[in-house]
């Protein structure tokens, strides 16, 4: 009973915090000067004894001896430091549904139509200093849905989440989760079309043939249907209309991979259609192939230390970030996981030890670089005066795995504080126990819990199942 | 007199043709009388004010009077009206009823008999381009039957008329608003078709697979459905020269409801899924109506400034099993939407938001009064949950001219109480369907399909040793939705649904080998045990085997 009261405050704890006296008030961006801080700017150094002036969901200022006007908020940071807010380029928190799997391009289907602005996780990565996720589409064909860079308004509505101005983006992939090697064989079930990495380029250049057919289509018939009004119109495809604009290089391709061929095929592909890969996703093999990346223009998000999963991912190496970086490639870490994205900046400074990055290259890894690969540098990803006032307050150097984070900020507004977290924590239990006696929350029936049925085993006399006793 | 002489012929041509109409088992005895009076009754008009004392005259099935100052006729059949009130009929306005059932459970002793193997829900056009689940050129109307149990247990409760659809599939076809009385289909019919039905449960195995799919296929229909428009105006203005398109009866139905002349009820309930829903709409200009609608208070606003209604289940949540020691504690967001819903039809009725009440799949229609009193409890006021149940619905379907109130020349369906209609000890006394008195008989027997609705402990195997999790279900038809909880993560399931057979689908997002990923539960329940397989892009599939914690209520 201890362990059920225990556990039921720790979920009411982390469970739901969306509904608070806080939600009104989040619209208008409240002046806040962060005095006395260590700074990490990410672009200009690392600043002691800084402060960080927040106006009108901008950094306003930062420098020292800063002044506010009479009714700004005022943070003492001595001791405390300030870091961007973390962008992770790989995630799938807060989707409804991750994989449309039927079909191996659903270039069709938008992450943006299934979010869920309620989804916890999105708490629980404010508090580990996040502020931007790149909504990816999962690994389950060629060509993937489009994806959705969004910033972590917590308690607002879903269409405020959307990173403005962020570049639009698809999710692609290669390698086993495509042709599903790890998917056996079942009799009379006809496998999705590709089982091998051959059929997966075949995939991506039949749909970049037909993308580049649909486009002349299109643009025979505007010219044509001036003169002639009697014109049938061409189909519209949303299949197809991403992967013109990518044609057009209006839209980003992010491209899940493991191995060094896969990453060389996805190039040259792309080359032949005259297109650009935006980022390799995971790239476990990357630094095989570094030169060959940077050389073409694209980043690498990848993972600090996690590999041998499956069997493409087993030539893994830690140094992989700072190879790549060493190469030119612009390089983040990013989380594929609602678990991990509570902790990038770990995973950020693991590159120090794997490698030898400076602490700005490592900085780098989790704040500007993504920022970089989803088009949104000018807005986020450093200190500098003039960018959005998307920063986090951590107790330590965030590379410390004993600090944590205090405050994080989206366009200047607070959306986590750990001491209003704790503070809310029996108000929430308050309420757990008031509900719990509310007329809808009561079991159907008073009294004792119902017996379970005993577990039922075969008799060996007549092959009569029977009760066993209890 | 002429009018009384047609009258005569008109019953004499019913005495005559009566061998011939063919005997049904609900209306045994038909009556030639069509005249009825209901004196000295209550009369809640609801179009007016309530007169305390009055008759009702009945006349060829339409109300012929209602007034305190109203005699009945001499020809009339009189009911003594005191101690009983009159109401307008009441109207669900969203149901399954009438139509054939879907699993393949024969029902016993082969009854029925109408069609040889009923077809399963919902029915597939002939010749469509389109698989099933998206045909939109689906009518209700050519599938509907009469009688039944379940349209007696709704008559049983004051039910007159109900709108009814399928629930499954993405475009579900078209519905009709029918009377619960009448021996042939044509005869039920008040209104068809009424609206186009949407819903966002995946179809199984093939595109689309998932939510994310669904809205593509929704908007990609559309789309073809404006082109298909376009190209027969361009090709019927001059088809000499022009290449004749193919004609297309599922992007043929969706033309009215994308030039906004029939309207489109979409079945949503959270927050985040009405909002989905009336993005969609603005997208494509439709004229919405929410069904199902549990969180449609916390979106008020939007409702109302876009002119949008609600179709608002009862069906309203509860906890359905007792808690179990092993079972994770139920989150906190559950424990608030139980209570919430309650509220949610007295806030909308604050914030002028359009609304109905409709049944929502209830298995057991004696709990439809017990949960509107609840929500009466909770701040709506009484008589505007006589208005969600009789006027309300009769205007967002169109049919205000015809019911709805007590006026002279509506149609005659009328539901009589002794005692208040919401009172725990009121009964219903009368019901008028047609003009015509209705048998109400006790229901029989209890709740006819099980519910996946509970608490269930899934073991998952992955291949590295069973993960226990807690599942949280609600089943609404052939909807489901729930959350899980456990080791493996916790959030709410999507892709969910429930196929007749008692096939159970749903996805969940699961932290495996330090990444998020989706995994896709497929599953057969039997002997109150759900045992399937679960499938994680890029990795083995694993197993699953589920059992209730606790019983089902």
């Amino acid at each position: 009973m201890k362990r059920l009261i225990a556990r039921s405050l720790l979920l009411s704890m982390f469970g739901m915090l969306p509904v608070s006296p806080a939600r009104a008030q989040r619209q208008t961006s409240p002046e806040t000067l962060i005095r006395n801080a260590t700074v990490l700017t990410v672009t200009r150094g690392t600043l002691e004894n800084t402060d960080v002036l927040l106006r009108n969901g901008k950094i306003a200022g930062v420098g020292k001896n800063l002044n506010a006007s009479a009714n700004a908020r005022i943070i003492d940071g001595t001791g405390k430091f300030v870091m961007p807010g973390i962008i992770d380029c790989h995630s799938h928190s807060m989707l409804d549904t991750i994989n449309e799997g039927t079909l191996a391009v659903t270039s069709m289907v938008r992450t943006e139509d299934v979010m869920n602005p309620t989804d916890v996780d999105l708490y629980r990565e404010l508090a580990g200093g996040v502020t931007t996720l790149n909504l990816l589409h999962g690994s389950a064909n060629p060509i993937g849905g489009l994806n959705t860079v969004v910033k972590i308004k917590y308690g607002r509505p879903a269409s405020e989440f959307l990173f403005p101005g962020a570049m639009p983006g698809i999710k692609f992939a290669l390698g086993e989760n495509v042709k599903q090697s790890s998917r056996p064989n079942q009799p009379g079930v006809q496998r999705r079309y590709p089982n091998t990495r051959m059929g997966v380029e075949e995939v991506i250049r039949d749909a970049f043939t037909r993308a580049r057919d649909y486009k002349r289509t299109w643009d025979e018939y505007r010219a044509a249907a001036g003169k002639n009004k009697d014109l049938m119109p061409p189909k519209r495809d949303l299949q197809l209309e991403p992967l013109v604009e990518i044609l057009e290089g209006k839209r980003y391709v992010h491209a899940h991979c493991y191995i060094a061929s896969e990453i060389l095929m996805l190039i040259n592909l792309a080359d032949e259609f005259g297109f650009k890969i935006k980022t390799f996703q995971h790239a476990l093999e990357g630094y095989k192939v570094a030169k060959e990346i940077a050389a073409h223009g694209a980043g690498a998000s990848i993972f600090a230390d996690s590999w041998g999963y499956k069997i493409e991912a087993y030539d893994a190496i830690p140094y992989n970030a700072a190879i790549m970086t060493r190469a030119g490639v612009v390089v983040s870490m990013n989380s594929d996981s609602d678990e991990r994205a509570r902790r990038l900046n770990i995973e950020a400074a693991k590159a120090m030890h794997w490698g030898g990055l400076t602490e700005e290259q490592a900085l780098k890894l989790v704040t500007l670089n993504p920022a970089i690969q989803l088009g949104i540098q000018e807005r986020v990803g450093s200190i500098e005066v003039g960018k959005d006032a998307d920063i986090a307050i951590w107790n330590g150097h965030p590379f410390s795995v004993y600090s944590r984070v205090d405050t994080t900020f989206i366009d200047g507004v607070v959306y986590f504080d750990r001491q209003q977290d704790l503070a809310r924590r029996p108000e929430l239990a308050k309420e757990r126990a008031a509900l719990e006696q509310a007329e809808p929350n009561k079991p159907p029936a008073q009294g004792q819990s119902p017996q379970r049925p005993g577990r039922r085993r075969p008799s060996h006399e007549d092959g009569i199942e029977e009760e066993m006793p209890r | 007199m002429p009018k009384v002489r047609s009258r005569l012929i008109v019953g004499l041509l019913a005495l005559t043709l009566a061998p011939f109409i063919p005997n049904s088992n609900t209306n045994a005895q038909r009556s030639a009388i069509d005249t009825y009076a209901i004196t000295n009754a209550r009369i809640v008009t609801v179009s007016g004010p309530v007169i305390e004392r009055g008759t009702v005259v009945i006349r060829n099935g339409l109300i012929a009077a209602a007034g305190a100052n109203v005699n009945a006729p001499p020809d009339a059949r009189v009911i003594d009206g005191n101690g009983l009130t009159v109401y307008p009929g009441l109207i669900d306005a969203y149901t399954d009823l009438a139509l054939p059932e879907a699993s393949p459970a024969p029902s016993p002793g082969g009854g029925g008999g109408f069609f040889a193997a009923p077809p399963p829900r919902p029915v597939g056009g002939p010749n469509s381009t389109q698989p099933v689940g998206l045909q939109p050129e689906v009518m209700v109307e050519d599938v509907i039957r009469p009688g039944g149990n379940e349209i007696e247990s709704a008559r049983n409760i004051g039910i007159t008329t109900a709108l009814t659809s399928p629930r499954t599939g993405i475009w579900m076809g078209q519905s009709a608003l029918i009377n619960l009385s009448g021996d042939t289909p044509q005869a039920m019919i008040v209104r068809s078709p009424v609206a186009m039905h949407v819903g966002f449960t995946p179809l199984r195995g093939t595109y689309p697979g998932s939510l994310m799919g669904v809205f593509a296929t929704l908007r990609q229909m559309m789309l073809d459905a404006q082109r298909y428009r376009d190209s027969m105006q361009i090709y019927e203005r001059n088809p000499r020269g022009i290449r004749r398109p193919d004609t297309d009866r599922s992007l043929a139905a969706l033309v009215p409801v994308i030039e906004g002349r029939m309207p489109v009820v979409m079945l949503v309930n959270s927050e985040r899924e009405i909002t989905r829903a009336l993005d969609l709409a603005s997208e494509f200009k439709l004229r919405l109506i929410v069904a199902g609608g549990r969180e449609s208070d916390r979106v008020a606003e939007r409702l109302a400034k876009q002119n949008v209604p609600v179709l608002l289940s009862l069906n309203l949540p509860r906890r359905t099993t007792a808690a179990l020691p092993e079972a994770d504690p139920e989150p906190l967001r559950v424990l608030r939407e139980r209570v919430e819903a309650q509220q949610t039809a007295g806030k909308l009725a604050k914030a002028g938001v359009r609304f109905a009440f409709q049944s929502g799949s209830l298995t057991d229609m004696s709990e439809l009064m017990v949960n509107a009193r609840r929500v009466i409890e909770n701040g709506l006021p009484a008589a505007d949950a006589v208005r969600a149940f009789t006027i309300w619905p009769a205007q967002i379907l169109g049919v205000e001219s015809q019911l709805g109130s007590i006026e002279a020349g509506k149609i005659a369906n009328l539901t009589v109480t002794r005692g208040d209609l919401f009172d725990r000890n009121s009964r219903v006394a009368h019901v008028f369907i047609d003009g015509r008195p209705v048998d109400l008989r006790p229901a029989a027997g209890g709740p006819s399909r099980s519910s996946l609705s509970g608490t269930w402990i899934v073991n998952v195997n992955l291949g590295q040793g069973d993960k226990a999790i807690t599942l949280n279900l609600q089943q609404e038809g052939d909807r489901l939705a729930g959350a899980i909880s456990g080791p493996l993560g916790a959030g709410e399931i999507s892709n969910a649904s429930v196929a007749g057979g008692g096939e159970v689908r749903f996805t969940v997002v699961f932290n495996v080998e330090g990444q998020t990923k989706e995994a896709s539960f497929a599953g057969r329940l039997a002997n109150n045990e759900i045992r399937g397989s679960v499938t994680i892009v890029g990795a083995a599939p694993g197993t699953f085997t589920a059992t209730r914690s606790g019983q089902p209520n």
